[in-house]
């Protein structure tokens, strides 16, 4: 991919979900005192205001929550066609993810998804999702 | 708890308005665009720039209080404020006109945005928001959840809300088509949209090129060139002005309980992202001015795309959550519908000014003078931008 646009990893929030994908781990925010889950990941958890809160493991399965098709070329890392899917995560649906796909899928809603590490050139790794049934 | 909105109802009002072309390449700065739409819709109130003692502008305007001040001769600005983001703007800008007037901090105010949307900052082009950097995002923007996965646009985003809304609701990309097409329709009215002469069937909108499924061409907006000002001061210093007042009834802002965090891309990881901001703003809005959605005549709803329309059309009321695709198919938003939307085209048709330009139309209807005027109106909603938050005034004809 041609001028590959990776996330800053050193955000304060949200690092450590990087952190983990670079060594293929799955992670979601969440509260370790009332278990509520915190996505887009921040510090505190506002269900119950505790500051305690933390990465939990995830299982890397999903279901498909929507998608798009991308025709139209917007940036030069992403040759059209390509699909944008979202992502509910097994372990809480309400955390979804956001992933990308080369490529035109024929995709259904609440199919079933599995993460798959993408090796970046920073040396890192993305969690990207693909159809369960994919080789 | 709404003693102080119930008391600010149609206090305040829209003294003048002013707009340059709607255009494709303006050839001129954004300066120059906002001079000219602040200084038209001061020549319309019959004030002068040393009347002016407050400004508020879109936090994504490039020009500034002081930028629009030093070009059109502002001598005592005692008030700016500032708020969005972007779309939601207008309404709320409006409403901090009136806030502030209320408030005593300003006695006319100028409400603008500008831009060159189409020569020179396109929102349709993700990458002008990495900026050529080597990484995006952090620094609570979130922007490194989505862009690495690339999500990068706007409307990228809607296809996402779209195919949830599809699936949930089997909305049609017929039912999109009737919003791109009663948009159309009042732009064939109005001379000053960018698509006054160009006709358009549901075989054009049906044959339009895939964007982002399922989104295709004509249900995205147009990337316009221009600026739209409004001058907001007392109802009562209005009435003795040269134009027509245009009452304000209450305006109000919301999101869903459920809002997360960062612009408009963790809207997908919301429990409902087909719900937008203008629900709860609509709530708000009914209540305060104790105008409800059956009495209003006329709305002009923020349409960066299709799909934004017919999601507000649930929120704000006018029809049940998921029914907004044949709600829109059956006619009610064309002229002569139950419900005009858009009557000057809109983002659709006339012109991209970042929810401006609904603003603009909304008072040509109090006034009467649109080019497709809705006959004995009386109210008109305004909407703005549908994420993250939603904004929504209240027009009342004087």
């Amino acid at each position: 991919m041609a001028d590959r646009v990776l996330p800053f990893k050193k955000d304060r929030d949200t690092g450590g979900f990087f952190a983990a994908a670079d060594r293929h781990e799955l992670v979601y925010r969440a509260c370790n005192d009332c278990g509520a889950s915190i996505n887009p990941p921040h510090a505190r958890c506002a269900a119950c205001g505790s500051w305690n809160t933390g990465w939990k493991q995830a299982s890397g399965k999903g279901r498909l929550f929507t998608w798009s098709v991308v025709e139209q070329q917007i940036h030069p890392a992403f040759p059209t066609p390509y699909t944008i899917v979202v992502v509910a995560l097994e372990d809480d649906p309400s955390v979804r993810y956001v992933g990308y796909l080369d490529g035109a899928h024929d995709l259904k809603a609440d199919m079933a998804m599995r993460v798959r590490f993408e090796p970046t050139e920073d040396g890192g790794a993305l969690p990207q999702w693909i159809p369960d049934n994919a080789r | 708890m709404d003693e102080l909105a119930i008391a600010a109802r149609d206090k305040c009002a829209i003294a003048g308005i002013g707009v340059t072309d709607y255009m494709k390449d303006s050839g001129r700065s954004v300066l120059s665009l906002a001079t000219e739409a602040a200084l038209a819709a001061l020549d319309d109130a019959g004030l002068a720039p040393e009347d002016v003692d407050g400004i508020v502008r879109c936090n994504h305007d490039q020009i500034t209080h002081n930028d629009l001040g030093s070009s059109i001769g502002v001598t005592d600005l005692t008030y700016w404020g500032e708020t969005g983001p972007g779309g939601v703007g207008p309404c709320a800008m409006v409403g901090q006109a009136m806030a502030a007037i209320m408030g005593g901090l300003a006695n006319t105010v100028l409400v603008f945005r500008a831009l060159n949307g189409r020569s020179e900052d396109r929102f349709g082009q993700g990458q002008h928001m990495t900026k050529g950097a080597p990484v995006i995002g952090g620094r609570s923007t979130y922007d490194e959840f989505f862009m690495p996965f690339g999500l990068m646009t706007a409307g990228q985003t809607f296809a996402l809300m779209t195919q949830r809304h599809m699936t949930q609701y089997g909305t049609t990309s017929e039912h999109l088509g009737h919003i791109a097409l009663a948009c159309r329709e009042y732009a064939n009215r109005n001379p000053r949209a960018q698509m006054r002469d160009r006709a358009l069937t549901m075989e054009d909108y049906m044959a339009g090129r895939m964007i982002s499924s399922p989104l295709r061409l004509y249900d995205f907006c147009l990337e316009t060139d221009g600026a739209a000002a409004v001058v907001v001061t007392t109802a009562e210093r209005a009435k003795d002005l040269k134009a027509k007042p245009v009452l304000i009834r209450g305006q109000a802002g919301g999101c869903p309980t459920d809002m997360r965090g960062g612009m408009m891309f963790p809207v997908v990881m919301r429990e409902d992202p087909t719900e937008p901001g203008g629900k709860r703003a609509g709530e708000t809005l009914y209540r305060k001015t104790g105008i409800g959605p059956d009495e209003i005549d006329v709305a002009q709803i923020y349409d960066c795309f299709t799909i934004s329309i017919l999601l507000q059309l649930e929120a704000y009321g006018f029809c049940k959550k998921g029914e907004g695709g044949p709600f829109s198919a059956s006619g009610a938003l064309r002229p002569g519908g139950s419900l005009p939307i858009n009557t000057g085209g809109g983002h659709l048709s006339e012109g991209y000014i970042h929810g401006m330009g609904h603003v603009i139309e909304a008072a040509r209807q109090m006034r009467g003078e649109s080019s497709s005027q809705v006959e004995g109106a009386e109210t008109c909603l305004v909407t703005g931008g549908p994420l993250p938050t939603g904004s929504a005034l209240m027009l009342r004809r004087a």
